[in-house]
């Protein structure tokens, strides 16, 4: 009863604190806020922002420090808290012949017709269909990557959930955000993995040297193409994303020092997953760049980037977005810069300032951001108290249909976040959401073990049936399938090869190697959170639902809806009557409330 | 034969969709008054009344293998294995002719209704899908925006942000129509628009949202959001139930079906952006019949628009541009397909567009980089003429980041 009347309280306080003069610090005041103005609606506040919020339990832990302590638990976090998040299990689908992976079917089929290997598999010498096993291995590893990307994103995702320095997760989605790298253009679960694992161990420290580390990546080094950047005919893609995206911001620099810049990153190149500089290809002549002259290389470059009190500027003012607030003064951008500038841009610093702010606990800044949709499926998953991403909905599928995939963000800009990520249909996808975890599908298909196409499984039946392969991948009907068959029936005549069966047996292989993701479902149970705050009614039921898992509550109407659903539900507003049978009826009553606008804010 | 068959979906798809309200009951009809309101706001919508649609044609279509140069020789010596002989093509003057397949856009041309723009394309063209899309959508070359250049657009014609003002049928939202201030309507599948709740929870969604008063603008931009996602999800799906038209679309309709029930049921938006998904013009291996069967589907849902347009009475008031994120390079590959290019053919349709060639041919035999075509006409210069000719927005500098001038399209 007295865990009750203290979750009543806190939801009353809340309705207060959005007025009250002693939390309503000054907008733009980088002080820190007061230990007098500590409280549970800003510790809250602070784990919905710093990490993806949490249980009632943890929140209270947060309030029961300082200020000052609760923020620096977040940022300096101790690695050793993580003992129970396990490294990535690979697969093992990687194979030596694999590397370089050529960038099309057609480039792959043509190195094997010219050198008489590829990927690995030699062409056979005689008879039908030489290059098949070719093709086969290229659509294996497509698809294989494909899946084991999936797999990095699901440990991710547990890792988002489980962990207890939920910062460090934090701070790699907003890098991930910012180095914008996509799956489709990479091909390389393993690199994809290695820059993640650069964001968890970087992610707070030197802006300069993750910069660095970046720029030797060689999921970036392939995203950009550094490959053909070579002295005598350097291309500025590299160079440009460097400085419009991940720098300085466009408009602060000209195009000569783009081209000069270009000149300094030529050679820079990968083998496999290792970052080699190939000195013959690198032009180690005089650059004139950003009013320095000098025969500078790549790193160089970048150090007279940081120098640039813009650059500060545009990080900082970039990472207080993501945390903060949308929208920022040109003066407190500055002054941002200025702090991470003096702090040689250890982000940590920074980071810590902001969450100490009077500026963070402002009316401005609290719950007023949009939650992106992986935010709103790990927070989820947190209040819930679950101890992992359940497979059952798909974490990928999911956050896919709300319109952010792991991995796979849109452009090299990321993901533009805000009011962008809510679309009207999106809104009610995000309710279908909740009710996929709360009522899981029972017709669930795994889509790591089933392949969505239904020529791949049409031809995959005829193969088994007897047919040969020129009849099995035939178009077996005039649908949306039928027409990408087409081209392969007329592939086939070339008879060196068969792209619908390698892609049938790409699948096939890539199924057979890449381990499933595990598909349980969420187990939850709202009767037991109900009965363990000693509720007895439905008000007190609905109020505890809203001031657990809402920061920003919704208006009156729609609290008296839905405790009169609740108590229509049950037959009784007494919750203790009802609590044998009560359970379906609390799910039905948490998937309206997170149905609603507020729920879509942290 | 086909009308019946194309009725026969039709009637299959209304089905199911009353299957699929059924739960939902009365809630999901769109009151009269309801529909009124859009009518009105429609008359506001656009300055001008007009409204634009956009076909993206994904994967880089072929577009010499689409208007063909059969008069150019140099055509032949490139391709001479999946080069079209003019005795095939639909033959449109003295050195052009269509893609076989393209009856639709054959007649569209003939009645003076189809502005064929020569050449377009950006400097230092990017040959990914990715990347070079991104440009097309952002109007953006070599750089980036966060926001969309349909969706930049939206923002600047109407600052107010009226909604349902921009819509974009797909499965998930384009880069094209992001926008700062606009909530675009995204759906894909009518009849999916829509919560999926249970029998007992259908009032308490269905819930007209509150206002929102609060001081929080982000909660008060959600309300509005749920709104407008109460509200045009009832109208998308009404729209649908409503609309059946005898008009013969082909295969695919390309979405351009929705758009028209959208406009006769008033519909109060100015942008619209449709497209051939995913990536299926990417044409590198045997490519003939695939493409001429791409662009048959193609070519009859354009000319079906065309005509479901004047059936309803809203020809005058519609332009449709057509674009894909690169054409392909000028020589077949070894596998009688064709490898990812540069410049290539936009198309503008309309009854009032004022038919014909548009911009410099590019030369087939001096190439760019890459054996490509070099590009003679900025793409951004046929947005402009459609957000400047066609919408009447003046200013291109913002949006299109300089003025590029406009080709003169309409009458």
């Amino acid at each position: 009863m007295l865990r009750a009347l203290k979750f009543m309280a806190a939801a009353s306080a809340l309705a207060v604190a959005l007025t009250s003069p002693s939390v309503l610090a000054q907008q733009d005041d980088l002080a820190p806020i007061a230990n007098g103005d500590w409280n549970y609606e800003t510790a809250a506040h602070l784990l919905e922002r710093a990490g993806f919020g949490g249980t009632p339990a943890q929140i209270e832990a947060l309030a029961a420090l300082s200020p000052r302590e609760a923020v620096t638990s977040l940022v300096h976090y101790d690695s050793s808290n993580n003992a129970h998040l396990l490294p990535f299990e690979h697969s093992g689908i990687h194979e030596p012949g694999l590397e370089p992976f050529p960038p099309s079917r057609p480039a792959t089929t043509e190195l094997a017709k010219r050198t008489g290997e590829a990927l690995g598999v030699r062409v056979k010498p005689e008879g039908n269909r030489r290059l098949q096993p070719v093709v086969n291995k290229f659509f294996y590893w497509l698809r294989a990557s494909v899946l084991e990307t999936n797999r990095v994103a699901y440990w991710w995702a547990d890792r988002m959930v489980a962990s207890n320095n939920p910062l460090q997760e934090k701070m790699a989605l907003f890098w991930h955000g910012h180095y914008a790298i996509n799956e489709s253009k990479v091909r390389d679960y393993r690199k994809l993995l290695n820059e993640l694992e650069l964001f968890h161990e970087m992610g707070t420290g030197s802006f300069r040297d993750l910069m660095v580390a970046v720029a030797q990546d060689p999921a970036m080094l392939s995203f950009l193409d550094a490959g053909v950047n070579v002295k005598g005919a350097p291309n500025e893609n590299f160079a440009r994303e460097i400085m419009e995206l991940f720098t300085m911001g466009v408009g602060n620099y000209s195009e000569t020092d783009i081209r000069e810049a270009a000149r300094a990153f030529t050679g820079w190149n990968y083998v496999d997953t290792d970052f080699v500089v190939n000195e013959q290809q690198h032009d180690d002549g005089m650059k004139t760049f950003l009013g320095h002259n000098g025969n500078f290389d790549g790193i160089e470059i970048i150090d007279l980037i940081m120098e640039q009190p813009v650059t500060a500027e545009y990080i900082s003012s970039k990472i207080y977005r993501f945390f903060v607030r949308e929208e920022l003064s040109p003066a407190l951008g500055k002054e941002l810069g200025t702090i991470l500038r003096d702090a040689d841009y250890d982000v940590a610093t920074l980071l810590e300032t902001l969450f100490l702010s009077k500026d963070f606990y402002s009316t401005p800044s609290m719950g007023s951001q949009i939650k992106s949709p992986v935010q709103l499926a790990v927070s989820t998953y947190r209040k819930l108290g679950l101890k992992d991403a359940p497979g059952v909905p798909d974490f990928n599928r999911a956050t896919g249909a709300l319109s952010q995939s792991l991995f796979r963000p849109p452009t090299v800009a990321g993901w533009a976040g805000g009011r962008s990520w809510m679309t009207p249909g999106l809104l009610l996808e995000r309710g279908n959401f909740a009710r996929d975890v709360l009522f899981p599908d029972i017709n669930f298909i795994p889509p790591d073990r089933i392949n969505g196409s239904a020529e791949i499984r049409s031809v995959a039946d005829r193969i088994r049936q007897g047919q040969d392969i020129t009849s099995a991948t035939q178009p077996s009907s005039m649908s949306e399938g039928g027409i990408m068959a087409e081209s392969n029936m007329l592939a086939d005549r070339d008879e060196e090869f068969n792209t619908r069966y390698g892609s049938f047996r790409g699948w096939q292989m890539a199924i057979e190697r890449v381990k499933p993701i595990p598909r349980h479902t969420a187990r939850i149970n709202l009767s037991e959170m109900i009965l363990e705050q000693n509720i007895e009614t439905t008000d007190e039921a609905v109020s505890y639902l809203l001031a657990r898992f809402m920061r920003v509550q919704p208006g009156s109407e729609t609290r008296s809806m839905l405790i009169d659903f609740l108590s229509q539900d049950l037959g009784t507003s007494n919750i203790v009557d009802a609590q044998s049978y009560m359970e379906d009826s609390l799910r039905l009553v948490l998937h309206l409330i997170m149905s609603q606008p507020e729920y879509q804010l942290s | 034969m086909k009308k019946n068959k194309f009725r026969s979906n039709k009637a299959l798809s209304r089905r199911e969709m009353l299957t699929g309200m059924a739960g939902l009951g009365a809630l999901s009809m769109v009151p009269p008054a309801f529909a009124q309101a859009a009518q009105a706001a429609a008359a506001q919508a656009a300055a001008n009344g007009k409204v634009l649609v956009i076909l993206e044609l994904s994967g880089g279509n072929d577009g010499l293998n689409t208007v063909v140069p059969y008069g150019d020789d140099a055509y032949y010596r490139q391709r001479p294995n999946i080069g079209i002989p003019k005795n095939e093509l639909r033959v449109i003057d003295d050195h052009f002719g269509f893609n076989p397949g393209m009856a639709g856009f054959e007649r569209l041309y003939k009645d003076g209704k189809m502005a064929i723009v020569h050449g377009c394309g950006y400097e230092n063209p990017s040959y990914s899908h990715f990347t070079s899309m991104a440009y097309w959508h952002t109007a953006a070359p070599n750089s980036g925006n966060e926001y969309g250049w349909v969706g930049k657009l939206a923002d600047e014609i109407a600052p107010s942000a009226p909604p349902n003002y921009l819509v974009n049928i797909a499965a998930r939202q384009s880069l094209a129509v992001r926008s700062a201030k606009h909530v675009p309507v995204v759906f894909d599948d009518p009849n999916r628009f829509m919560r999926e709740a249970f029998a007992a929870e259908k009032d308490a969604l269905n819930a007209v949202p509150e206002i929102g008063e609060s001081e929080n603008s982000s909660r008060s931009f959600l309300l509005d959001i749920a709104r407008s996602a109460n509200d045009a999800s009832a109208l998308v799906r009404d729209a649908w139930t409503k609309y059946d038209s005898p008009i013969d679309y082909g295969v695919n309709d390309l979405d351009l079906q929705k758009v028209v029930a959208l406009l006769d049921a008033g519909m109060p938006t100015g942008l619209y952006y449709v497209a051939y998904r995913n990536n299926a013009f990417d044409t590198h291996v045997f490519q003939n019949n695939l493409h001429r069967r791409l662009l048959t589907y193609t070519s009859d849902a354009v000319a079906g628009f065309i005509q479901d347009l004047e059936r309803i009475g809203r020809a005058d008031d519609v332009a449709l541009m057509i674009f894909s994120e690169f054409g392909r390079r000028v020589p077949e590959n070894v596998s009688l397909g064709t490898d990812h290019g540069a410049a290539n053919a936009m198309f503008v349709v309309g009854n009032q567009v004022k038919g014909g060639h548009y911009g410099e041919l590019p030369s087939l035999t001096e190439l760019a980089e890459g054996d490509n075509l070099a590009y003679t006409t900025d793409f951004r210069k046929v947005y402009q003429s459609m957000t400047q000719g066609w919408l009447g927005h003046s200013d291109s500098n913002k949006l299109l980041g300089g003025n590029f001038g406009t080709f003169d399209l309409f009458s």
